[in-house]
Protein backbone atom coordinates (compact mmCIF):
# COMPACT_ATOMS: atom_id res chain seq x y z
CA UNK A 1 0.00 0.00 0.00
CA UNK A 2 3.19 2.25 0.55
CA UNK A 3 4.50 1.90 -2.30
CA UNK A 4 1.25 2.43 -4.45
CA UNK A 5 0.77 5.96 -2.40
CA UNK A 6 4.16 7.03 -2.70
CA UNK A 7 4.16 6.93 -6.23
CA UNK A 8 -0.09 8.06 -6.54
CA UNK A 9 1.78 11.32 -4.80
CA UNK A 10 4.50 11.49 -7.41
CA UNK A 11 1.21 11.20 -10.33
CA UNK A 12 -0.80 14.18 -8.51
CA UNK A 13 2.01 16.41 -8.00
CA UNK A 14 2.76 15.98 -11.79
CA UNK A 15 -0.79 17.43 -12.52
CA UNK A 16 -0.25 19.47 -10.20
CA UNK A 17 3.36 21.35 -11.01
CA UNK A 18 3.07 20.60 -14.49
CA UNK A 19 0.35 22.64 -14.38
CA UNK A 20 -2.11 19.22 -16.50
CA UNK A 21 -4.50 19.63 -13.13
CA UNK A 22 -5.14 23.93 -13.82
CA UNK A 23 -5.97 23.38 -17.50
CA UNK A 24 -8.26 20.66 -16.71
CA UNK A 25 -10.13 22.42 -14.00
CA UNK A 26 -10.61 25.43 -16.09
CA UNK A 27 -12.10 23.22 -19.38
CA UNK A 28 -14.40 21.13 -16.84
CA UNK A 29 -15.01 25.18 -15.33
CA UNK A 30 -15.59 26.87 -19.21
CA UNK A 31 -17.79 23.58 -20.08
CA UNK A 32 -19.94 24.27 -17.36
CA UNK A 33 -20.38 28.12 -17.62
CA UNK A 34 -20.92 27.28 -21.30
CA UNK A 35 -24.53 25.08 -21.48
CA UNK A 36 -26.36 27.41 -19.79
CA UNK A 37 -24.79 30.51 -20.92
CA UNK A 38 -25.49 28.89 -25.10
CA UNK A 39 -28.96 27.87 -23.42
CA UNK A 40 -29.53 31.81 -22.28
CA UNK A 41 -28.15 33.58 -25.48
CA UNK A 42 -30.17 31.19 -27.87
CA UNK A 43 -33.28 33.44 -27.99
CA UNK A 44 -31.39 36.81 -28.95
CA UNK A 45 -29.47 34.88 -31.48
CA UNK A 46 -32.38 33.72 -32.75
CA UNK A 47 -33.71 37.15 -32.71
CA UNK A 48 -30.33 38.21 -34.17
CA UNK A 49 -30.45 35.99 -37.28
CA UNK A 50 -34.02 36.33 -37.26
CA UNK A 51 -34.27 38.63 -40.35
CA UNK A 52 -31.62 36.38 -42.42
CA UNK A 53 -33.64 33.63 -41.45
CA UNK A 54 -36.78 35.40 -42.78
CA UNK A 55 -34.85 35.83 -46.51
CA UNK A 56 -34.72 31.73 -46.53
CA UNK A 57 -38.11 31.31 -45.86
CA UNK A 58 -37.77 30.39 -42.21
CA UNK A 59 -40.10 32.03 -39.93
CA UNK A 60 -38.67 32.06 -35.98
CA UNK A 61 -41.35 32.31 -33.30
CA UNK A 62 -40.24 33.04 -29.77
CA UNK A 63 -37.73 30.73 -28.49
CA UNK A 64 -38.62 29.41 -25.03
CA UNK A 65 -35.20 28.26 -23.36
CA UNK A 66 -36.12 25.91 -19.74
CA UNK A 67 -33.24 24.00 -18.15
CA UNK A 68 -33.38 21.01 -20.06
CA UNK A 69 -32.19 23.08 -23.32
CA UNK A 70 -29.13 23.94 -20.79
CA UNK A 71 -28.44 20.54 -20.04
CA UNK A 72 -28.82 19.60 -23.91
CA UNK A 73 -26.39 21.40 -24.16
CA UNK A 74 -24.36 19.76 -21.51
CA UNK A 75 -24.49 16.65 -23.26
CA UNK A 76 -23.79 18.03 -26.51
CA UNK A 77 -20.49 19.60 -24.77
CA UNK A 78 -19.23 17.27 -23.08
CA UNK A 79 -17.73 14.82 -25.34
CA UNK A 80 -15.20 17.73 -26.22
CA UNK A 81 -14.46 18.06 -22.66
CA UNK A 82 -13.77 13.87 -22.62
CA UNK A 83 -11.76 14.41 -25.96
CA UNK A 84 -9.34 17.37 -24.25
CA UNK A 85 -8.95 15.01 -21.02
CA UNK A 86 -7.71 11.68 -23.28
CA UNK A 87 -5.80 14.25 -25.21
CA UNK A 88 -3.89 15.91 -22.20
CA UNK A 89 -3.43 12.03 -20.82
CA UNK A 90 -2.49 10.48 -23.51
CA UNK A 91 1.11 10.23 -22.82
CA UNK A 92 0.87 9.46 -19.34
CA UNK A 93 2.97 6.03 -19.69
CA UNK A 94 4.22 6.42 -22.85
CA UNK A 95 6.30 9.88 -21.52
CA UNK A 96 7.60 7.42 -18.82
CA UNK A 97 8.75 4.95 -21.17
CA UNK A 98 10.02 7.67 -23.46
CA UNK A 99 12.13 9.16 -21.12
CA UNK A 100 12.66 5.71 -18.97
CA UNK A 101 12.11 7.35 -16.07
CA UNK A 102 10.09 4.18 -15.12
CA UNK A 103 13.14 2.44 -15.10
CA UNK A 104 14.64 3.61 -11.35
CA UNK A 105 11.09 2.71 -10.25
CA UNK A 106 10.99 -1.11 -11.42
CA UNK A 107 14.88 -1.34 -10.00
CA UNK A 108 13.82 -0.58 -6.78
CA UNK A 109 11.38 -3.28 -6.79
CA UNK A 110 7.98 -1.71 -6.97
CA UNK A 111 5.41 -3.99 -8.48
CA UNK A 112 4.09 -2.88 -11.72
CA UNK A 113 0.50 -3.51 -11.55
CA UNK A 114 0.80 -0.51 -8.43
CA UNK A 115 2.47 1.79 -11.15
CA UNK A 116 -0.66 0.61 -13.41
CA UNK A 117 -3.54 1.49 -11.43
CA UNK A 118 -1.82 4.40 -9.72
CA UNK A 119 -2.03 5.99 -13.11
CA UNK A 120 -5.03 4.73 -13.87
CA UNK A 121 -6.47 6.22 -10.62
CA UNK A 122 -5.44 9.55 -11.42
CA UNK A 123 -7.20 10.09 -14.45
CA UNK A 124 -10.12 8.41 -13.29
CA UNK A 125 -9.84 10.94 -10.41
CA UNK A 126 -9.35 13.74 -12.48
CA UNK A 127 -12.24 12.59 -15.17
CA UNK A 128 -14.97 12.40 -11.95
CA UNK A 129 -13.76 15.52 -10.62
CA UNK A 130 -13.98 17.24 -13.39
CA UNK A 131 -17.87 15.60 -14.52
CA UNK A 132 -18.84 16.82 -11.44
CA UNK A 133 -17.48 20.36 -11.88
CA UNK A 134 -19.08 20.64 -15.04
CA UNK A 135 -22.04 19.11 -13.48
CA UNK A 136 -22.53 21.34 -10.58
CA UNK A 137 -21.66 24.56 -12.19
CA UNK A 138 -24.76 24.11 -15.19
CA UNK A 139 -27.07 22.46 -12.35
CA UNK A 140 -26.25 25.59 -9.89
CA UNK A 141 -27.13 28.44 -12.62
CA UNK A 142 -29.66 25.61 -14.18
CA UNK A 143 -31.61 26.47 -10.97
CA UNK A 144 -30.90 29.91 -10.95
CA UNK A 145 -31.98 30.95 -13.83
CA UNK A 146 -34.48 28.11 -14.68
CA UNK A 147 -35.65 25.17 -13.19
CA UNK A 148 -34.25 21.77 -12.60
CA UNK A 149 -37.21 19.78 -11.63
CA UNK A 150 -38.95 19.78 -15.12
CA UNK A 151 -36.02 17.27 -16.20
CA UNK A 152 -36.20 13.45 -15.99
CA UNK A 153 -33.18 11.23 -14.71
CA UNK A 154 -30.49 14.29 -14.94
CA UNK A 155 -28.33 12.05 -12.53
CA UNK A 156 -28.69 8.88 -14.07
CA UNK A 157 -27.74 10.29 -17.47
CA UNK A 158 -24.78 11.73 -16.49
CA UNK A 159 -23.31 8.50 -14.62
CA UNK A 160 -23.78 6.90 -18.23
CA UNK A 161 -21.53 9.65 -19.89
CA UNK A 162 -19.15 9.27 -16.74
CA UNK A 163 -19.11 5.50 -17.04
CA UNK A 164 -18.29 6.05 -21.02
CA UNK A 165 -15.19 8.58 -20.88
CA UNK A 166 -14.40 6.11 -17.61
CA UNK A 167 -14.38 3.31 -20.40
CA UNK A 168 -11.98 5.31 -22.70
CA UNK A 169 -9.90 6.14 -19.85
CA UNK A 170 -9.19 1.92 -19.40
CA UNK A 171 -8.86 1.95 -23.01
CA UNK A 172 -6.24 4.55 -22.99
CA UNK A 173 -4.41 2.54 -20.25
CA UNK A 174 -4.55 -0.26 -22.26
CA UNK A 175 -3.05 0.71 -25.25
CA UNK A 176 -0.81 2.41 -23.38
CA UNK A 177 0.88 -0.61 -22.14
CA UNK A 178 1.04 -2.15 -25.85
CA UNK A 179 2.19 1.10 -27.45
CA UNK A 180 4.94 2.80 -26.60
CA UNK A 181 3.86 6.36 -28.65
CA UNK A 182 1.36 8.72 -27.30
CA UNK A 183 -0.03 9.30 -31.27
CA UNK A 184 -0.86 5.38 -31.35
CA UNK A 185 -2.18 5.11 -27.99
CA UNK A 186 -4.87 8.51 -29.17
CA UNK A 187 -5.49 6.28 -32.61
CA UNK A 188 -6.20 3.03 -30.86
CA UNK A 189 -8.37 5.24 -28.42
CA UNK A 190 -10.47 6.99 -31.10
CA UNK A 191 -10.43 3.37 -33.38
CA UNK A 192 -12.10 2.01 -30.29
CA UNK A 193 -14.94 4.84 -29.88
CA UNK A 194 -15.57 4.47 -33.89
CA UNK A 195 -15.84 0.88 -33.64
CA UNK A 196 -18.16 1.28 -30.90
CA UNK A 197 -19.82 3.74 -32.77
CA UNK A 198 -20.33 1.79 -35.77
CA UNK A 199 -21.72 -1.31 -33.28
CA UNK A 200 -24.33 1.13 -32.56
CA UNK A 201 -25.62 1.10 -36.19
CA UNK A 202 -26.47 -2.40 -35.93
CA UNK A 203 -29.67 -2.61 -34.03
CA UNK A 204 -29.33 -5.63 -32.80
CA UNK A 205 -25.84 -4.69 -30.87
CA UNK A 206 -26.83 -0.99 -30.34
CA UNK A 207 -27.88 -0.98 -26.89
CA UNK A 208 -25.06 -3.30 -25.84
CA UNK A 209 -22.63 -1.06 -27.39
CA UNK A 210 -21.13 1.50 -25.27
CA UNK A 211 -21.62 4.59 -27.29
CA UNK A 212 -25.12 4.60 -26.60
CA UNK A 213 -24.42 5.78 -22.88
CA UNK A 214 -24.04 8.54 -24.94
CA UNK A 215 -27.73 8.73 -25.68
CA UNK A 216 -28.74 9.57 -22.64
CA UNK A 217 -29.78 12.44 -22.61
CA UNK A 218 -32.89 11.35 -23.92
CA UNK A 219 -34.13 10.49 -20.86
CA UNK A 220 -34.03 14.13 -19.75
CA UNK A 221 -37.02 15.05 -21.82
CA UNK A 222 -38.79 11.41 -20.65
CA UNK A 223 -37.88 9.73 -23.60
CA UNK A 224 -37.24 6.12 -22.97
CA UNK A 225 -36.41 4.10 -19.76
CA UNK A 226 -33.67 3.85 -17.30
CA UNK A 227 -33.79 0.33 -17.85
CA UNK A 228 -32.87 0.41 -21.99
CA UNK A 229 -29.47 1.62 -20.70
CA UNK A 230 -28.82 -2.02 -18.33
CA UNK A 231 -27.26 -4.01 -21.33
CA UNK A 232 -25.17 -0.98 -22.44
CA UNK A 233 -23.80 -0.03 -18.61
CA UNK A 234 -23.02 -4.15 -18.10
CA UNK A 235 -21.03 -4.21 -21.22
CA UNK A 236 -19.30 -1.24 -20.58
CA UNK A 237 -18.19 -2.33 -16.80
CA UNK A 238 -17.21 -5.84 -18.14
CA UNK A 239 -14.79 -4.20 -20.95
CA UNK A 240 -13.24 -2.31 -17.93
CA UNK A 241 -12.47 -4.68 -16.02
CA UNK A 242 -11.28 -7.44 -18.79
CA UNK A 243 -8.79 -4.17 -20.36
CA UNK A 244 -7.31 -3.80 -17.28
CA UNK A 245 -6.60 -7.08 -16.67
CA UNK A 246 -5.32 -7.58 -19.97
CA UNK A 247 -3.40 -4.69 -18.89
CA UNK A 248 -1.74 -5.60 -15.73
CA UNK A 249 -0.80 -8.83 -17.65
CA UNK A 250 0.83 -7.23 -20.22
CA UNK A 251 2.51 -4.44 -18.31
CA UNK A 252 4.50 -7.22 -16.38
CA UNK A 253 5.81 -8.59 -19.22
CA UNK A 254 6.72 -5.34 -21.12
CA UNK A 255 10.41 -4.40 -21.65
CA UNK A 256 10.44 -0.83 -20.03
CA UNK B 1 29.79 -15.72 -0.81
CA UNK B 2 28.78 -14.53 -4.70
CA UNK B 3 26.12 -11.70 -4.44
CA UNK B 4 25.90 -12.08 -8.37
CA UNK B 5 26.09 -15.17 -10.46
CA UNK B 6 25.09 -15.36 -13.88
CA UNK B 7 24.89 -19.09 -15.54
CA UNK B 8 25.23 -20.06 -19.22
CA UNK B 9 22.58 -17.13 -20.23
CA UNK B 10 22.26 -16.27 -23.80
CA UNK B 11 19.94 -13.15 -25.41
CA UNK B 12 19.62 -12.00 -28.85
CA UNK B 13 17.35 -9.88 -30.36
CA UNK B 14 15.75 -11.11 -33.76
CA UNK B 15 18.77 -12.57 -35.72
CA UNK B 16 21.10 -10.89 -33.88
CA UNK B 17 23.41 -12.57 -31.26
CA UNK B 18 24.42 -10.29 -28.22
CA UNK B 19 24.61 -12.45 -25.56
CA UNK B 20 25.70 -16.24 -25.59
CA UNK B 21 26.43 -18.44 -22.74
CA UNK B 22 27.63 -15.95 -20.69
CA UNK B 23 28.97 -16.94 -17.24
CA UNK B 24 30.71 -15.42 -14.51
CA UNK B 25 30.01 -14.41 -10.80
CA UNK B 26 30.63 -11.35 -8.77
CA UNK B 27 32.35 -11.70 -4.87
CA UNK B 28 30.95 -9.86 -2.37
CA UNK B 29 32.91 -6.57 -1.31
CA UNK B 30 35.04 -6.21 -5.13
CA UNK B 31 34.59 -3.74 -7.22
CA UNK B 32 33.89 -5.68 -10.27
CA UNK B 33 34.65 -3.73 -14.03
CA UNK B 34 32.60 -5.37 -16.91
CA UNK B 35 34.88 -3.90 -19.78
CA UNK B 36 33.52 -3.89 -23.39
CA UNK B 37 33.06 -2.21 -26.62
CA UNK B 38 30.34 0.13 -27.09
CA UNK B 39 27.36 -2.76 -28.24
CA UNK B 40 29.22 -5.84 -26.67
CA UNK B 41 26.57 -6.29 -24.78
CA UNK B 42 27.07 -4.98 -21.30
CA UNK B 43 23.62 -3.27 -20.82
CA UNK B 44 21.76 -5.84 -21.86
CA UNK B 45 23.36 -8.21 -19.26
CA UNK B 46 22.88 -5.59 -16.57
CA UNK B 47 19.29 -5.64 -17.75
CA UNK B 48 18.88 -9.24 -17.38
CA UNK B 49 20.48 -8.98 -14.02
CA UNK B 50 17.53 -6.51 -13.31
CA UNK B 51 14.63 -8.47 -14.71
CA UNK B 52 14.50 -6.10 -17.17
CA UNK B 53 14.90 -8.27 -20.04
CA UNK B 54 14.45 -12.21 -20.05
CA UNK B 55 17.05 -14.22 -21.08
CA UNK B 56 16.39 -16.52 -23.99
CA UNK B 57 18.26 -19.44 -22.17
CA UNK B 58 20.63 -19.20 -19.09
CA UNK B 59 19.93 -18.28 -15.10
CA UNK B 60 21.13 -15.84 -13.00
CA UNK B 61 21.43 -15.23 -9.09
CA UNK B 62 21.36 -12.04 -7.04
CA UNK B 63 22.21 -13.24 -3.50
CA UNK B 64 21.81 -17.14 -4.12
CA UNK B 65 18.12 -15.84 -5.33
CA UNK B 66 16.70 -16.79 -8.73
CA UNK B 67 16.08 -13.66 -10.87
CA UNK B 68 12.21 -13.35 -12.66
CA UNK B 69 11.82 -11.77 -15.23
CA UNK B 70 9.29 -9.04 -14.80
CA UNK B 71 8.20 -8.77 -11.13
CA UNK B 72 11.12 -9.24 -9.68
CA UNK B 73 11.99 -9.38 -5.82
CA UNK B 74 15.56 -10.23 -5.90
CA UNK B 75 15.58 -6.30 -7.11
CA UNK B 76 15.58 -5.55 -3.56
CA UNK B 77 19.41 -6.34 -3.15
CA UNK B 78 19.69 -4.23 -5.93
CA UNK B 79 20.56 -0.85 -6.32
CA UNK B 80 21.01 0.57 -10.19
CA UNK B 81 22.55 3.26 -11.49
CA UNK B 82 21.00 3.24 -15.38
CA UNK B 83 23.34 5.26 -17.92
CA UNK B 84 21.72 7.93 -18.23
CA UNK B 85 19.69 8.33 -14.63
CA UNK B 86 16.02 10.16 -15.70
CA UNK B 87 14.23 11.43 -12.78
CA UNK B 88 10.61 13.09 -12.65
CA UNK B 89 11.85 17.36 -13.24
CA UNK B 90 8.87 18.45 -10.78
CA UNK B 91 10.07 16.97 -8.38
CA UNK B 92 13.40 18.03 -6.25
CA UNK B 93 15.87 16.04 -4.96
CA UNK B 94 14.82 15.15 -1.49
CA UNK B 95 11.40 14.39 -2.63
CA UNK B 96 12.38 12.27 -5.46
CA UNK B 97 14.43 10.31 -2.51
CA UNK B 98 12.10 10.34 -0.08
CA UNK B 99 9.47 8.69 -3.37
CA UNK B 100 12.17 5.86 -3.81
CA UNK B 101 12.53 5.32 0.39
CA UNK B 102 9.02 4.68 0.78
CA UNK B 103 8.62 2.24 -2.43
CA UNK B 104 11.27 0.28 -0.94
CA UNK B 105 9.48 0.45 2.63
CA UNK B 106 11.85 2.34 4.45
CA UNK B 107 10.61 3.66 7.57
CA UNK B 108 10.50 7.54 7.34
CA UNK B 109 13.09 8.81 9.97
CA UNK B 110 15.28 6.42 8.31
CA UNK B 111 14.22 7.66 5.09
CA UNK B 112 15.52 11.66 5.69
CA UNK B 113 18.68 10.36 7.74
CA UNK B 114 20.05 8.42 4.79
CA UNK B 115 18.79 11.13 2.07
CA UNK B 116 20.99 13.94 3.38
CA UNK B 117 23.57 11.68 4.69
CA UNK B 118 23.90 10.45 0.66
CA UNK B 119 22.79 13.89 -0.56
CA UNK B 120 25.98 15.21 1.14
CA UNK B 121 27.97 12.35 -0.16
CA UNK B 122 27.33 13.24 -3.79
CA UNK B 123 27.65 17.05 -3.16
CA UNK B 124 24.42 18.17 -3.19
CA UNK B 125 22.99 18.54 -0.10
CA UNK B 126 22.46 22.46 -0.87
CA UNK B 127 20.48 21.71 -3.51
CA UNK B 128 16.74 22.56 -3.24
CA UNK B 129 15.46 23.29 -6.86
CA UNK B 130 13.60 21.04 -8.86
CA UNK B 131 15.54 18.19 -10.88
CA UNK B 132 14.26 19.86 -14.23
CA UNK B 133 17.30 22.14 -14.10
CA UNK B 134 20.00 19.86 -13.59
CA UNK B 135 23.01 18.91 -15.51
CA UNK B 136 24.28 15.38 -16.65
CA UNK B 137 27.08 15.32 -13.63
CA UNK B 138 24.20 16.34 -10.92
CA UNK B 139 21.81 14.05 -12.45
CA UNK B 140 24.34 11.18 -12.55
CA UNK B 141 25.37 11.91 -8.93
CA UNK B 142 21.58 11.80 -7.55
CA UNK B 143 21.40 8.77 -9.72
CA UNK B 144 24.15 7.22 -7.03
CA UNK B 145 22.14 8.67 -4.15
CA UNK B 146 19.02 6.68 -4.80
CA UNK B 147 21.29 3.61 -6.64
CA UNK B 148 22.56 3.75 -2.35
CA UNK B 149 19.39 4.80 -0.90
CA UNK B 150 18.09 1.57 0.86
CA UNK B 151 22.14 0.42 1.06
CA UNK B 152 21.76 -2.12 -1.39
CA UNK B 153 23.84 -5.63 -1.43
CA UNK B 154 24.81 -5.03 -4.74
CA UNK B 155 25.36 -1.97 -6.61
CA UNK B 156 24.93 -1.96 -10.70
CA UNK B 157 26.31 1.21 -12.79
CA UNK B 158 25.91 1.21 -16.37
CA UNK B 159 28.69 3.80 -17.58
CA UNK B 160 28.66 5.80 -14.98
CA UNK B 161 31.63 7.84 -16.64
CA UNK B 162 31.11 7.97 -19.81
CA UNK B 163 29.27 11.35 -20.30
CA UNK B 164 31.19 13.35 -17.55
CA UNK B 165 34.37 15.46 -17.10
CA UNK B 166 37.40 14.68 -15.51
CA UNK B 167 36.19 16.04 -12.81
CA UNK B 168 32.90 14.31 -12.66
CA UNK B 169 34.22 11.61 -13.57
CA UNK B 170 36.88 11.55 -10.26
CA UNK B 171 34.43 12.01 -7.72
CA UNK B 172 32.13 9.62 -9.12
CA UNK B 173 35.24 7.17 -9.36
CA UNK B 174 35.89 8.05 -5.54
CA UNK B 175 31.91 7.46 -4.52
CA UNK B 176 32.08 4.48 -5.59
CA UNK B 177 35.51 3.38 -4.41
CA UNK B 178 34.19 4.97 -0.95
CA UNK B 179 30.93 2.30 -0.71
CA UNK B 180 32.99 -0.64 -1.42
CA UNK B 181 33.09 -1.48 2.29
CA UNK B 182 29.41 -2.25 2.70
CA UNK B 183 27.84 -2.93 -1.33
CA UNK B 184 29.78 -5.25 -4.07
CA UNK B 185 29.90 -2.56 -7.02
CA UNK B 186 29.51 -3.68 -10.94
CA UNK B 187 29.99 -1.31 -13.13
CA UNK B 188 30.38 -1.16 -16.70
CA UNK B 189 32.23 0.90 -18.53
CA UNK B 190 35.16 1.37 -21.59
CA UNK B 191 36.75 3.93 -20.34
CA UNK B 192 40.22 1.72 -18.75
CA UNK B 193 41.46 4.26 -16.65
CA UNK B 194 38.79 4.14 -14.34
CA UNK B 195 38.70 0.18 -13.85
CA UNK B 196 42.74 0.60 -13.40
CA UNK B 197 41.89 3.16 -11.12
CA UNK B 198 39.37 1.44 -8.60
CA UNK B 199 38.03 -2.04 -9.69
CA UNK B 200 39.66 -5.14 -8.33
CA UNK B 201 38.34 -8.11 -10.50
CA UNK B 202 37.74 -7.57 -14.15
CA UNK B 203 35.83 -9.55 -16.99
CA UNK B 204 35.88 -8.28 -20.67
CA UNK B 205 33.22 -8.75 -22.52
CA UNK B 206 33.58 -9.74 -26.48
CA UNK B 207 31.07 -10.83 -28.95
CA UNK B 208 28.98 -11.91 -25.83
CA UNK B 209 31.61 -13.85 -24.54
CA UNK B 210 33.93 -13.66 -21.69
CA UNK B 211 37.16 -13.32 -23.30
CA UNK B 212 39.49 -12.75 -19.72
CA UNK B 213 38.12 -12.58 -16.05
CA UNK B 214 39.91 -12.82 -13.05
CA UNK B 215 41.35 -10.16 -10.25
CA UNK B 216 43.15 -7.90 -11.66
CA UNK B 217 46.91 -8.79 -10.30
CA UNK B 218 45.91 -12.16 -12.62
CA UNK B 219 44.83 -10.10 -15.62
CA UNK B 220 48.25 -8.34 -15.67
CA UNK B 221 50.06 -11.26 -14.77
CA UNK B 222 48.87 -13.02 -17.94
CA UNK B 223 51.66 -11.01 -19.74
CA UNK B 224 54.14 -9.94 -17.19
CA UNK B 225 56.21 -6.98 -17.82
CA UNK B 226 58.74 -7.99 -20.80
CA UNK B 227 60.59 -5.05 -21.57
CA UNK B 228 62.65 -2.07 -20.11
CA UNK B 229 62.31 1.11 -20.77
CA UNK B 230 65.70 3.80 -20.21
CA UNK B 231 65.44 7.18 -20.38
CA UNK B 232 68.28 9.26 -20.68
CA UNK B 233 68.72 13.09 -20.14
CA UNK B 234 70.79 13.45 -23.45
CA UNK B 235 70.27 11.68 -26.83
CA UNK B 236 74.17 10.96 -27.05
CA UNK B 237 73.77 8.98 -23.81
CA UNK B 238 71.23 6.94 -25.35
CA UNK B 239 73.36 6.66 -28.98
CA UNK B 240 76.11 5.25 -26.75
CA UNK B 241 73.87 2.67 -24.65
CA UNK B 242 72.96 1.14 -27.90
CA UNK B 243 76.59 0.65 -29.08
CA UNK B 244 77.11 -1.20 -25.65
CA UNK B 245 74.24 -2.85 -25.23
CA UNK B 246 73.07 -5.37 -27.94
CA UNK B 247 69.53 -5.80 -28.90
CA UNK B 248 67.91 -2.47 -27.73
CA UNK B 249 65.95 0.01 -29.50
CA UNK B 250 65.50 3.30 -29.63
CA UNK B 251 62.06 4.71 -29.62
CA UNK B 252 62.19 8.20 -28.60
CA UNK B 253 65.43 10.60 -29.57
CA UNK B 254 65.76 9.63 -24.98
CA UNK B 255 63.82 6.46 -24.82
CA UNK B 256 65.41 3.10 -25.31
CA UNK B 257 63.64 -0.23 -25.03
CA UNK B 258 65.34 -3.67 -24.63
CA UNK B 259 63.78 -7.06 -23.44
CA UNK B 260 64.30 -8.21 -20.20
CA UNK B 261 63.03 -11.83 -19.12
CA UNK B 262 64.29 -11.97 -15.90
CA UNK B 263 64.53 -9.23 -13.10
CA UNK B 264 68.13 -10.49 -12.65
CA UNK B 265 68.74 -8.75 -16.84
CA UNK B 266 67.87 -5.30 -14.55
CA UNK B 267 71.21 -5.40 -12.49
CA UNK B 268 73.41 -6.42 -15.17
CA UNK B 269 72.15 -3.45 -17.51
CA UNK B 270 72.28 -1.49 -14.33
CA UNK B 271 76.02 -2.16 -13.79
CA UNK B 272 76.89 -1.19 -17.61
CA UNK B 273 75.12 1.83 -17.18
CA UNK B 274 76.87 2.54 -14.16
CA UNK B 275 80.37 0.96 -15.25
CA UNK B 276 79.94 3.18 -18.23
CA UNK B 277 79.30 6.29 -16.59
CA UNK B 278 75.92 6.75 -18.32
CA UNK B 279 73.51 9.19 -16.65
CA UNK B 280 69.94 7.73 -16.63
CA UNK B 281 67.08 9.94 -15.79
CA UNK B 282 64.24 6.66 -15.00
CA UNK B 283 64.77 3.21 -15.74
CA UNK B 284 61.41 1.40 -15.73
CA UNK B 285 60.10 -2.73 -15.88
CA UNK B 286 56.85 -2.16 -18.50
CA UNK B 287 53.64 -3.26 -17.17
CA UNK B 288 51.49 -4.12 -19.59
CA UNK B 289 48.79 -2.42 -19.92
CA UNK B 290 44.43 -2.79 -19.36
CA UNK B 291 44.61 -1.36 -22.92
CA UNK B 292 47.34 -3.72 -24.71
CA UNK B 293 44.93 -6.50 -23.36
CA UNK B 294 41.75 -5.28 -23.79
CA UNK B 295 43.38 -4.67 -28.05
CA UNK B 296 44.74 -7.91 -28.14
CA UNK B 297 41.01 -9.65 -27.08
CA UNK B 298 39.09 -7.50 -29.53
CA UNK B 299 41.83 -8.28 -32.22
CA UNK B 300 41.48 -11.99 -31.40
Amino acid sequence: MRQYLAFTKKEWLEQIRTGKLLVMVIVFVLFGIMNPAVAKITPWMMEMMSDQLAQTGMAVTAVEVTALTSWMQFFKNMPMALLVFLVMSGSILTAEYQKGTLINIVTKGMKRWKIYFSKMCIMELIWTLGCLLSYSITYGYNAYFWDNSIVHHINFAVFTFWLFGFWLISVLGLASVFCNSSAIVMIVVAASFGASYLAGMFPALKEYSPSYLMESAGLLAGEGEISAYLGAILVTIGLIVVGNVISVIGFDRKNI
Amino acid sequence: MDILEISHVSKSFGSNKIIEDLSFSVPEHSVFGFIGKNGAGKTTTMKMVLGLLKPDAGELFVNGEKVRFGQNTTNRYIGYLPDVPEFYGFLTPREYLKMCGEITDMDKARIKERSEELLALVGLETVNKRIRGFSRGMKQRLGIAQALLNQPRLLICDEPTSALDPVGRKEILDILHSVKEHTTVLFSTHILSDVERICDRIAFLHEGKIARKGTMEEIKNIRKGDSIEIEFFRPQDAARFLQIQEGAVQTERTKVVLSADRQTDILTIMKQLSENHIFIQRLEQLEPTLEDLFMEVVRK
